[in-house]
């Protein structure tokens, strides 16, 4: 429940930094996760993918980063901007 | 399609802990302690501040935060014992507080005519540990009815917490549980930690814990009412 918690926070971050229209086109978000984070990384993990399958996401990846420490970031968002290649 | 990446590198907690320091601030503006209460679940914070608010209340004015997965029935035991609106907080699923519930909570309570708060969170040992919900201190309640090696498996709540109370010493003599043993495993992880005894249910049992509040009243103002 506490990784579910956190998984929340991270898609109203995602939100607060992209817009909620935009939240479609994430394609991968990069979380760093502390060794002494307190925190279950495949449960974390888990209630992530289940709520980055459903709308307004559409299958974001989360991708956990494992480092030492008590770190608990949100380091990235990957987004499709819509354009084709260069 | 061009994937491009947005570097972001914010904490996950850091909105938790914005509004934990405007509680925080709200408690300083007031001169209110507020004592974040938190153990496993049946270590004895419900009945521990059921006998606070009967014992002090004539003397000091309390105001108690209750946080429970699911009912009420924590704020309804110790509304018993109290004039005081005791606030409710179901997290419906939740295991922990957060600041944000704090925040809108503190709305119902009048700072200025109170003395101490108490926030009782939900009975868990590992995730309240990482909230802040801009109390002064974190007091883990730890029961002789629980296994001695409890800080060594949830290392994290006894480092962040300031205060242990051991409680339900009144058992001692039915469990095998070894008092010395269990400060040494709480020092292993925390060794500035202070350490209360009490019992509930004896005499005179909670003595040392009426000391410590008195002490953080005196910490944080000339107390308000009548001594």
């Amino acid at each position: 429940m506490h990784e579910l918690g956190l998984a929340l926070e991270v898609c109203r971050m995602a939100e607060e930094r992209l817009g909620s229209d935009a939240l479609a086109s994430v394609r991968a978000i990069g979380i760093e996760v502390g060794d002494d984070a307190g925190i279950e990384v495949g449960n974390f993990q888990f209630c992530l993918e289940t709520l980055l399958d459903e709308p307004p996401f559409r299958g974001a990846r989360p991708l956990i980063l494992r480092r030492p420490g008590p770190v608990l970031r949100l380091a990235y968002l990957e987004v499709d901007d819509g354009r084709p290649d260069d | 399609m061009a994937v491009r990446t947005i570097d972001v590198r914010e904490r996950i907690m850091a909105r938790n802990d914005e509004l934990a320091e405007q509680v925080r601030d709200r408690l300083n503006a007031s001169h209110v302690p507020a004592l974040n209460l938190v153990s496993s679940p049946g270590a004895g914070k419900t009945l521990l501040l059921e006998r606070t608010l009967a014992d002090l209340g004539h003397e000091l004015v309390l105001s108690v935060i209750t946080g429970d997965v699911q009912t009420q029935n924590d704020a309804d035991r110790l509304a018993r014992h109290t004039d005081r609106l005791v606030q409710a907080v179901i997290t419906a699923g939740a295991c922990h507080l957060d600041a944000r519930q704090i925040l809108t909570a503190l709305d119902a309570i009048d700072l200025g005519a109170t003395d101490l708060l108490f926030i009782e969170n939900v009975g868990n040992l590992v995730c309240p540990a990482s909230w802040d919900l801009g109390e002064n201190a974190k007091v883990v309640l730890f029961s002789v009815t629980e296994g001695e090696d409890k800080p060594v498996k949830y290392p994290k709540m006894f480092q962040q917490a300031r205060t242990v109370v051991l409680t339900k010493l009144d058992l001692l003599p039915h469990v095998p549980f070894r008092v010395e043993r269990a400060v040494e495993y709480c020092r292993q992880v925390n060794p500035a930690l202070e350490f209360l005894s009490t019992s509930a249910l004896l005499p005179g049992g909670l003595e040392e814990w009426y000391a410590f509040l008195w002490a953080q009243v005196r910490s944080k103002q000339p107390p308000r009412t009548v001594r």
